[in-house]
């Protein structure tokens, strides 16, 4: 999720020049020359770019607009449920979420969550480009056969995981204990310490894949004569690691980490499945809190705080990674 | 090749980390044919004795498969058709025309592009129910597409923002008319933009499990992920039906996907970067 080029102003990150019919390589380094958005033809077409934008914008305006207004107003007002009829009580509603130690848990937890993908998920994203980049031959096998996972549903990736995790007959315990490690057999998913990260496990598995495959299209994008220029220098592979290919990343590594940190933030669908937030919360995120607030409490003020929280981080990362970038590009 | 190539030494140190990779698939699949006594035995590196197909036969029967493969389908294809006649025009307005209020719209549009759809749940569900579409797919398509709009015009206006403006000017002087050099000449050499819509929004429409958890509340009108949640919460003992369900589920994906690896690459990695 990349912030375009705004209009006027030249920012314009990794957003690559575009280039006509057939071109599909990745150009992350690529600046676009004309940050301007759009030219410009056209006078007195005002009428048809209405028309033409009229589609869109009615449904962005109903099921999007609209709703994310609502919210704000929402979190002003006291409700107790769909069919209720809501008073305005200032920022009660804050306060509570001030008070409630749920909404800190689940804060923390869903700090704790990013981190752990960014970590996992883009780091073994990492490694794997790496590695898979270097193969010429069996390249499209292991790069097609790494991003499999990626292709499942969370949803799905939280009941295949649900079973892996199962005490008595998932895959972890039991292969485990069949290679002589049944003292390492753990309640993957009800111990309160270990739950989190076990879920988090589930999640990264499906998330790497694309952040391989971002970091081989970067791969792809350094310069070849950098490393025989390195080579000339006499430098090692170690060395021309340091020096050229991981520079060389900075920008797709910026973007992969927020990307993986928006993720995160989202991250829901597998806590959802797997535990509920369970075992006594250890595992609540902001998102399955919204959730349960939302539609099985009814608190829909509190809940309404807690969309307008997850927006300003989601909004706050990415107004701080686009400025990164920015400045990288430079 | 000035980085040195070590095919095989890398192709060999990377075999075992794509097993331990894969092996959630690979277990899933065998165990999806054992007994339900096999299973029992909880060791995890043994074969069935016998494939077990029955397994797959009763999950498909018992977990209304076939209808809820039918509603993916409908909710994928009216996802894809309708998010490219609505973001295709929109990003040709956004890159092309000048108009007033083009730069309002532009931070519009971004402001959803960041605002996560989990939190505008709340009012999404009002707005459905107020428009009689909770627990229709007609709803559920209504709001994957706006929540996938902003996304999709971003992605295809830094595409058309390349197509020199010589061609609009062109096709004017022809007599062509705005909505004509959309889909004469623009669309006919945006291939690669077009691509990565269709398939960015078909896997994402295709695996979404939030809102469809939100507006799909019967089993008839529920689609994969979901009904597969609901049919191993339901027979969460019964380990034969969960696992082959569960095969079941991933299965046409990745099937298409060994088919089109290429092009689901290319459109992914473009998608993520230009959108």
């Amino acid at each position: 999720m990349v912030i375009p080029e705004t209009p006027g102003k030249v920012v314009a990150p990794l957003s690559t020049a575009p280039a006509v019919a057939g071109h599909t390589g990745g150009t992350f380094a690529r600046m676009s020359k004309r940050g301007v958005a759009g030219s410009g033809s056209s006078d007195g077409d005002a009428g048809t770019a209405f028309w033409l934008m009229a589609p869109a914008l009615a449904l962005y305006a109903v099921f999007t607009l609209l709703p994310i207004a609502a919210t704000f107003w929402l979190s002003f007002n006291g409700s107790a449920g769909f069919n209720t009829s809501a008073s305005f009580v200032g920022f009660d509603n804050y306060a509570k979420a001030a008070q409630d130690p749920i909404v800190w848990k689940g804060l923390a937890h869903t700090f704790l969550w990013l981190a752990y993908h960014v970590v996992m998920a883009g780091g073994l994203g990492l490694l794997l480009a790496l590695a898979v980049s270097r193969l010429r031959i069996t390249q499209v096998f292991f790069r097609a056969a790494f991003f499999l996972p990626h292709l499942v549903s969370l949803a799905v990736v939280g009941v295949i995981w649900a079973n892996i995790y199962d005490p008595f007959f998932g895959l972890m315990n039991t292969a485990l204990t069949r290679i002589g490690l049944g003292a390492f057999t753990q309640g993957w998913l009800s111990d309160p310490a270990l739950v989190l990260f076990s879920v988090n496990i589930a999640s990264s598995w499906q998330g790497f894949g694309l952040y391989m495959l971002l970091f081989i299209a970067g791969l792809q994008n350094i310069d070849h004569s950098l490393y025989d220029a390195a080579e000339v220098d006499g430098a090692n592979a170690f060395q021309k690691l340091i020096y050229v290919t991981l520079p060389g990343l900075r920008e797709v590594t910026t973007f992969v980490v927020s990307l993986a940190m928006i993720n995160g933030l989202k991250g829901f669908a597998t806590v959802f499945v797997m535990t509920n937030g369970g075992p006594f919360y250890q595992s609540e995120l902001i998102t399955t809190y919204i959730y349960r607030l939302a539609f099985q409490s009814q608190d829909h003020g509190l809940a309404a705080v807690l969309c307008i929280l997850l927006s300003l981080l989601a909004i706050a990362i990415t107004i701080v990674f686009n400025r990164w970038r920015a400045r990288l590009s430079q | 090749m000035s980085v040195r190539n070590r095919e095989w030494p890398v192709a060999l140190a990377l075999t075992p980390a794509l097993i331990l990779i894969l092996a959630p698939f690979l277990w899933l699949v065998v165990s999806s044919f054992k007994t339900e006594a096999e299973i029992g035995r909880a060791d995890p590196f043994t074969w069935p004795a016998d494939l077990m197909w029955r397994n797959y036969l009763d999950a498909w029967q018992i977990g209304g498969f076939a209808d809820l493969v039918g509603n993916s389908l409908i909710n994928l294809v009216g996802v894809v058709v309708l998010s490219l006649v609505t973001c295709a025009p929109a990003g040709y307005a956004l890159a092309k025309i000048r108009f007033p209020g083009r730069e309002w719209l532009f931070y519009a549009f971004i402001l959803g592009l960041t605002v996560p759809v989990q939190a505008i749940v709340i009012p999404l569900y009002q707005v459905l129910f107020g428009l009689n579409l909770v627990n229709t797919l007609a709803g559920i398509v209504l709001v994957q597409v706006s929540n996938g709009i902003p996304f999709g015009i971003f992605l295809m206006r830094s595409f058309f923002i390349g197509v020199p403006d010589d061609l609009i000017e062109a096709a004017k002087i022809d007599g062509a008319s705005h909505f004509q050099i959309l889909t004469k000449v623009f669309l006919p050499i945006s291939t690669p933009a077009v691509q990565a819509l269709v398939i960015i929004s078909a896997l994402s429409t295709w695996n979404d499990f939030f809102l469809p958890l939100i507006v799909l509340i019967s089993p008839e009108v529920q689609t994969l992920p979901l009904g597969l949640v609901r049919f191993a919460s339901t027979y969460a003992s019964d380990y034969r039906l969960v696992f082959s369900g569960t095969v079941i589920s991933f299965l046409p994906i990745i099937l298409l996907y060994i088919l089109m690896q290429r092009r689901f690459t290319e459109g992914l990695t473009q998608g993520a970067i230009k959108g």
